[in-house]
């Protein structure tokens, strides 16, 4: 790629990996450069500009598309602003019933305007991404039932980011709504926020308090975020380039290929393809962070070592963290204190006790909840599929504590033991490989086949005439990496901050990990002769 | 304070109440206890508790549930 084609709108598609050398070597010097030298009443304007002059690169005219998102949010909640004004004017001296009365005219008033701005983005979104999957589906039930009618399946193009920068509009305002913040009169401040151009890719989905106002009150770049952030960025590149597209090759000659693999390679690629998202997602997330630091802001963490989870709910409480958590503000709690909600938890409490009683609510939406998370990552049964397959897992989960607890009280067993909870941790990763091979393979059918392979066809396979497109040098060298990896994270784990550790240590000791870890990457990455660049795999969502 | 300390050893027994200082931090209540415990205080106590105020910081103690709790009355 050259650098003219680049620059064209719309044509700069592979900076969405911020691994590839056009963000390394020209956007992130130019994005810093600039930053750096732009007065400092002036740099939050410059990463206004860089964030805008991205998305344009990456999206074209798609842009537009931000543009309706930012400026219908920030005049949406400056009406519900007004509102609250009007609101605690009109109910100024009143008792506490009339003051209820005023509350309850003025929030169907505001609940008009948080659904309306709900309509318009969600409406978006649905139209963009999933009409087509609409469409043949409705074409599929004409078809079934013999009615002569085939709607023709539209095809819209999809700005790169929008399920993430949707999540964080909608968040704004109803967190406006909510009162939790008050709407912002400032466009500019609003407009970054929205499209800060590290996050806009694939997240995290920042609340407007977590990131608005350290963004415009933007700093001069240090010596320790500096470094600090290009570690971060380093660290990401070792997983990106020696873990995640290493494994590209035999996870897509598995799961994209026609030829059909026996039981254990099967297995054995759905367990690489699980590294291979983790490494490249957390990965991704490592330079959004460490980019974020280089102009001296703290990114929310989306990812707490996953596979250390016992459960599968706290998997997903450590696994794209900003993702549930929008679920659960926005879907989960607001499902279970609906009022005929609360009033089933009551009722259902009394006959059918303390821990069953709330599940019936909490059920319910638990499926709301993963349905939309299925849905969320993309057009397709087989994300359906992998929304019902946690939702299962979570709603069992729930339902068997209290027998597990009876039966390891009746038997002895110490759920505290370190075996007990190794188990837990094992079986944990075990369902996680298979929700993820659904969520790889190439449809719903694929994927019911490839499990069916991997569950009932335990033949070894002959591994001399096996083409995979990794050999044993691949897998020495992503098993050392995965063992570094791992070690940071028990420290991490463990409440130790590496780098933290790290900066404390002679000059010579911290440029040797340093260059150690460059040249790791330059030795042992997965790139140029024989390597086709990897694109990130959630941008797609 | 004793009839919340009542509804939340009724709702999870087995935890020190009066000095425990974490109960969402520490997990002693899961979501589904959240549950219970907001249909209960709502019916107790006459109050609405909307999904906004489910926070760590205001479940993380019986001192932190009741302050929340006289906060809602109020409004």
């Amino acid at each position: 790629m050259t650098l003219e084609s680049l620059l064209l709108a719309g044509k700069g598609k592979s900076l969405t990996s911020f691994f590839s050398l056009s963000y390394l070597l020209v956007v992130l010097p130019f994005s810093v450069g600039l930053y750096a030298i732009t007065p400092k009443k002036w740099k939050k304007y410059s990463l206004l500009f860089l964030s805008y002059l991205f998305f344009w690169l990456i999206s074209g005219s798609l842009i537009v598309y931000l543009f309706i998102t930012t400026l219908s949010i920030h005049y949406l909640a400056i009406w519900i602003d007004r509102l609250n004004g009007q609101q605690k004017l009109a109910a100024a001296g009143l008792g506490k019933d009339e003051r209820k009365i005023v509350k309850q005219e003025f929030l169907t008033k505001k609940r008009m305007i948080v659904f309306l701005g709900v309509v318009i983005h969600i409406g978006m979104i649905l139209v963009l991404k999933y009409s087509a999957f609409f469409t043949t589906n409705i074409n599929t039930i004409f078809k079934t039932f013999g009615i002569g009618i085939t709607l023709q399946i539209p095809k819209y193009l999809m700005p790169i980011g929008i399920s993430f920068f949707t999540m964080q509009a909608l968040s704004y305002i109803i967190d406006v709504y909510r009162g939790v913040i008050k709407a912002d009169d400032n466009l500019g401040r609003l407009a970054l926020f929205i499209s800060f151009f590290p996050q806009i890719v694939e997240g995290p989905i920042c609340r407007y308090s977590q990131t608005a106002d350290q963004l415009w009150n933007a700093k001069q770049i240090t010596y320790k975020n500096l470094s600090y952030g290009a570690q971060r960025i380093l660290y990401g590149a070792l997983k990106k380039y020696v873990v995640a597209d290493r494994l590209n090759l035999l996870v897509k000659n598995v799961f994209d290929q026609k030829q059909e693999y026996s039981g254990p390679i099967v297995a054995f690629a759905a367990i690489c393809y699980t590294i291979q998202l983790y490494m490249d997602f957390s990965g991704s997330m490592d330079a959004v962070t460490g980019t974020a630091q280089i102009f001296g802001i703290t990114m929310p963490e989306n990812f707490a070592r996953p596979f250390f989870s016992k459960t599968i709910s706290e998997f997903w409480q450590r696994w794209h963290i900003s993702l549930g958590a929008w679920f659960r503000d926005y879907i989960f709690y607001p499902v279970t204190t609906s009022k005929r909600m609360k009033k089933i938890t009551s009722a259902s409490r009394k006959k059918i006790g303390n821990h069953y009683g709330p599940l019936l609510a909490g059920s319910v939406a638990l499926f709301c909840v993963w349905f939309s998370n299925g849905l969320w990552h993309g057009s397709a049964w087989s994300y359906i599929f992998f929304g019902m397959y946690h939702f299962v897992l979570i709603l069992t989960g729930n339902m068997m504590g209290p027998i597990v607890k009876k039966f390891n009280a009746k038997f002895h067993i110490n759920p505290q033991s370190a075996i007990y909870k190794g188990l837990q941790i094992f079986r944990t990763v075990i369902l996680v490989i298979i929700g993820e091979l659904f969520f790889r393979a190439k449809g719903l059918k694929a994927g019911l086949k490839l499990f069916k392979k991997m569950v009932t066809d335990f033949s070894l396979p002959d591994l001399s005439k096996l083409e995979l497109g990794i050999d044993k040098y691949d897998l020495i060298i992503v098993a050392v990496v995965l063992a570094i990896i791992l070690f940071v994270s028990i420290l991490n784990e463990k409440g130790i901050c590496v780098r933290d550790s790290l900066s404390k240590k002679p000059t010579a000791v911290r440029w040797l990990v340093f260059y150690g870890l460059i040249l790791l990457i330059i030795v042992c990455g997965a790139y140029g002769f024989g390597y086709k660049p990897v694109d990130p795999i959630y941008a797609k969502f | 304070m004793e009839r919340l300390i009542e509804i939340l050893e009724d709702i999870q027994p087995d935890v020190d109440y009066k000095n425990c200082e974490d109960l969402i931090d520490a997990h002693h209540l899961d979501s589904l206890a959240i549950i219970s415990l907001i249909a209960e205080l709502e019916d107790e106590f006459d109050v609405t508790i909307p999904a906004v105020e489910i926070i760590p910081d205001n479940f993380n103690s019986a001192e932190r549930i009741m302050k929340m709790i006289e906060r809602l009355q109020e409004d």
